[in-house]
């Protein structure tokens, strides 16, 4: 009976542990695996393909670039921050509305 | 799945740039008649639309040797359809190109269609086969998330194809390329995203069955056997 009720948790739980230890045997075993973003990849991919370096792509539209890693990393968490807030918010309200409905 | 700015010849950027707006405001439409008939379906718009904001903030690992985003559009296709969705992505892809030179202006157009409109689209195409069927409303909502999720990097990818055919086999050579850097680095992150939005979902049928049975997101039937289970 438990075993049903939580059976979609049960999955995540199982799911999120197997991809964390995917993640650990590939940064292991693989040696050279930067990790670095597929968009990043994708990017030299068009530069090797079309023989023109990656730092001549000169944007179209001008536009702000993070100036460190660790910024972007802020703004990354401050998106995220967002919308944890607005999830956490709607399941509170929903919760307090059964409550009293 | 951000096509970099600057990344698509100016042609490119606009052709997408006008496939996308059309779908745009038609989601600024639908969104505008579903919130005027039923203001409660903001909370949920919430809900998914947070969650589009956390899944796509966060780049993880694959087995590529590369990470990537989860997109978290599927769910909220699933709820509100994939015009809605491009909507919120909008917000997001805006959000991204503009304080985290993730994507550009030029080519927003781009990314808004493979994100926020072609991924939608397939997921919810998936959800909408399933809907009426004996198939589990869970196993059909993870369909729909984790589709949803890779046909936007195989969108990302033919749109690349499509704009640097290689010299030797063109556009499907190409293709191939693209879909081996973003497509395959995906499948772990979509089957993962899958089974968070799918839980995410199960909560919300706990919590809010009303609002999924208003908006007519499942039978009633289903709605309520999945209730009484939880």
């Amino acid at each position: 009976m438990m075993l049903r009720k939580y059976r979609l948790e049960i999955i995540s739980v199982i799911a999120v542990i197997g991809f964390c230890a995917l993640f650990l045997s590939t940064s292991s075993l693989m040696a050279g695996a930067e990790f670095a973003g597929s968009d990043t990849v994708g990017s030299s991919q068009i530069a090797e393909m079309t023989g023109k370096a990656e730092e001549d792509y000169q944007p179209l539209i001008s536009q702000w670039v993070p100036p460190s890693g660790d910024i972007e990393s802020a703004l990354f968490a401050l998106q995220a921050a967002i919308g944890g807030l607005i999830v956490g918010w709607v399941f509170g309200y929903w919760k307090g509305q059964k409550k009293n409905g | 799945m951000h096509v970099m700015e600057g990344f698509l010849p100016l042609q490119w950027a606009v052709f997408w740039w006008v496939v996308a707006l059309p779908c745009l405001g038609y989601g600024v439409y639908q969104l505008k008649k579903v919130l005027e008939a039923d203001r409660e379906a903001l909370p949920l718009l919430g809900v998914v639309g947070g969650f589009i904001f956390i899944l796509s903030s966060l780049k993880l690992p694959s087995v590529t040797g590369s990470c990537s985003h989860p997109t978290g559009t599927g769910l909220s296709a699933v709820c509100f359809g994939p015009w809605i969705t491009s909507v919120v992505c909008a917000i997001v892809l805006l959000f991204q190109s503009l304080f985290l030179a993730h994507g550009g202006l030029s080519t927003l157009g781009a990314n808004l269609v493979s994100m926020g409109i072609v991924g939608p689209l397939i997921g919810w195409g998936i959800y909408r086969l399933l809907r009426n069927t004996k198939v589990n409303m869970y196993l059909t909502v993870f369909l729909a998330v984790a589709l949803a999720d890779i046909f936007t990097y195989v969108t990302t990818s033919l749109e690349l194809a499509l704009a640097y055919p290689a010299e030797v086999g063109g556009f499907v050579s190409s293709l191939v390329l693209f879909l081996g850097i973003f497509a395959l680095t995906q499948v772990p992150l979509a089957v993962i995203e899958g089974i968070i939005l799918t839980l995410v979902f199960k909560y919300i049928v706990a919590l809010k069955p009303d609002i999924l049975v208003r908006l007519n997101v499942f039978p009633e039937e289903k709605i309520r056997a999945a209730q009484s289970e939880a």
